[in-house]
């Protein structure tokens, strides 16, 4: 016999297939999807039933459950855990995501709790499977933690992803993920955080993996000292596709965001960043940086950049920068006059632009295992 | 050792070189000296084989060797180098990165093994102390954030590292005060040799009071006006080069 899940993950499963039946599925004339198209047969193709979820953890116990443990009481109830999963859903996504509400891990990391080895979490995926991967992560006060997150498969399939995080005060979430999905996997990820007065989410998307994803990042600065960087390194090729799609919202005053987005765009790769910055009335002294750069490396590859800013408070420092283009001739040309071979210059190029990004890194040993997959990916060129 | 015969050469399909002759023979130092736009820098251009400068006719050789034919990286592994007159920054790429691969890459190319790791970092050493660079300057990126002075000593370093047949300096004195060009011009008078040719270019006649050349030639126009002995170029220090 099936043990009963609690009455609100119920309702909210309710919830979200009614507004996912009236909404659909994002399309390409809608506002922030225009450059990136949804396969229009996804529901179709993978839309039947959700597969189970192969995750493997490793790390500190007792600080991972899984939600369906925690939804039919096996495990403890989390306090915070009701109030964080109904939270209104943003778009489509979200709401299909609570529509299959079931699959997926909490991380509870106590008040004061610093973990000094990062918690590690395996999610692959498999040829033919419709994947909804859940996860909630609550920092309380004063906790220190990194999570790192390997996405990986084999085959087509579709994994649609939802996590929500909180950051309590003065707690500090280090947020690592490879996105390395299969090159014929579409990969569909939402991410919504709170941060607390002086805690920080510092997040890097390491991504190599999918024909087709979208990272979408929604971060609320909530009060003053909150801080949130979100970074990122994109290395594509063939006709992949990644969307980094982001939007912060300053809601006190005295917050600080950065982004550094960085792409190599091969073949008929498509990058995109859309980086929107709110600045709420009253959220004055905000310091917001945006950063996108991409490398493209053949006439096919593409490059979409628009970054937002929506100010309603004084005194504050916003700025963004894009930059967009080829390998630099000169820096190609003053290698190969020393002697170094072009095709050798081109990948040491490339990985100085890798590394740039990667510096934003601050664990060294995550830093050389990315360096590493940079290294892998151009000599597979 | 360098032979350059007739050389023509043009840039957007402008011709900048019409006819320049020039035989640099080994162990000597030869400056080339001209006003802007006489085309000193496309001379080094296209010796070194940048990309858009384009031969029209004429001849350029290395020992023999006819370099035109040749990629810019096979240009430098037969023994040319081009001390650059911006050198170019490479965001990224560590300096010491850099000076290891290209160390190795030309060694590769002549078929010989890569240098021992760390025969390849005491040399780098001891020659980065002969010119007062310090590690710091080593642990940057090439030449980002690097001064004027330190991006010439950093170009002078490269060449003592790795040790070409024949060098062309390219206006290796601008930007520079008067120590930061001693540094360099002692960095360059260390590497003379009798197997090692150079070839000085530069606007202003102060470099050759440090490096004092064998033979010394006017660029008027594309072409050598006037060839002569070091007196040439206070000539042209006194006279201007209307004269010349």
């Amino acid at each position: 016999m099936k043990t009963p899940v609690a009455s609100w993950v119920t309702t909210l499963r309710a919830q979200g297939a009614g507004a996912f039946a009236a909404a659909g599925l994002p399309r390409a004339d809608q506002d922030g999807w225009r450059h990136t198209p949804l396969p229009p047969d996804l529901m179709t193709r993978f839309g039947a039933g959700v597969a189970p979820l192969d995750v493997t953890y490793a790390g500190p116990e007792g600080l991972v459950h899984k939600l369906m443990d925690c939804y039919t009481g096996a495990v403890p109830a989390l306090e915070w855990l009701e109030g964080l999963q109904s939270r209104p859903a943003r778009g489509p996504l979200w709401a299909l995501a609570n529509a299959h509400l079931r699959d997926g891990v909490a991380v509870d990391i106590p008040e004061g709790a610093a973990l000094d080895v990062p918690l590690v979490l395996t999610l692959t995926g498999h040829d033919g499977q419709f994947l909804m991967t859940r996860t909630a992560i609550h920092l309380g006060p004063g906790a220190r933690a990194t999570i790192i997150e390997h996405h990986r498969g084999a085959g087509s399939y579709w994994n649609n992803r939802l996590s929500q995080i909180v950051v309590g005060q003065g707690a500090h979430l280090t947020h690592i993920r490879f996105q390395g999905n299969s090159t014929d996997a579409v990969y569909t990820q939402t991410t919504a955080v709170e941060v607390s007065g002086g805690g920080t989410y510092e997040a890097f998307n390491f991504v190599t993996g999918a024909a087709l994803s979208r990272l979408e990042l929604h971060v609320d600065l909530l009060a003053p000292g909150a801080a949130a960087r979100a970074h990122g390194l994109s290395l594509l090729r063939g006709s992949q596709l990644a969307d980094h799609t982001t939007t912060i919202a300053h809601r006190a005053r005295g917050c600080e965001s950065a982004q550094h987005l960085g792409f190599i765009l091969d073949r008929a790769a498509r990058g995109v960043y859309q980086g929107r910055v709110r600045v709420e009335p009253g959220a004055d002294g905000t310091d917001a940086q945006q950063r996108s750069r991409a490398v493209l490396l053949s006439d096919q590859a593409r490059m979409a950049t628009q970054p937002e800013l929506e100010i309603f408070a004084d005194d504050v420092q916003c700025a963004h920068g894009a930059t967009c283009g080829a390998l630099e001739g000169s820096a190609l040309f003053y290698l190969r006059a020393r002697g170094v071979p072009e095709a050798q210059a081109r990948a040491l190029l490339l990985q100085g632009f890798a590394a740039e990004v990667l510096a934003e890194v601050a664990d060294a040993d995550t830093r050389a295992a990315m360096e590493e997959r940079v290294t892998t990916w151009l000599s597979a060129a | 050792m360098l032979h350059i015969d007739n050389l023509h050469a043009a840039v957007d399909g402008k011709a900048i070189l019409n006819g320049l002759t020039l035989h640099v023979p080994k162990g000597q130092v030869h400056a080339v000296m001209g006003p802007n736009g006489s085309g000193k820098s496309t001379l080094a251009y296209v010796l070194a084989g940048r990309p858009g400068y384009e031969v029209t006719d004429g001849t350029a050789a290395l020992d023999g060797q006819n370099i035109l034919a040749m990629e810019p990286e096979e240009r430098a592994a037969a023994g040319l180098f081009l001390a650059f007159q911006y050198p170019v920054e490479v965001p990224g790429v560590g300096f010491m990165t850099f000076l290891k691969t290209a160390i190795n890459a030309q060694r590769a190319a002549r078929g010989e093994e890569p240098m021992p790791a760390l025969d390849l970092l005491k040399s780098i050493r001891k020659a980065s102390r002969a010119l007062g660079i310090g590690d710091d300057m080593l642990g940057r990126a090439v030449n980002a954030g690097f001064s004027g002075g330190e991006k010439k000593r950093a170009e002078v370093l490269q060449m003592a590292l790795l040790g070409p047949r024949c060098a062309i300096l390219d206006e290796t004195d601008s930007g520079l005060d008067v120590d930061a060009l001693k540094t360099v011009a002692d960095g360059v008078n260390a590497l003379r040799s009798p197997d090692r040719a150079f070839l000085i270019i530069t606007h202003y006649q102060r470099l050759l009071d440090h490096i004092v050349p064998d033979r010394v030639h006017v660029l008027s126009q594309g072409r050598i006006a006037r060839s002569g002995g070091p007196d040439l170029a206070q000539e042209v220090e006194a006279q201007g080069y209307g004269a010349a």
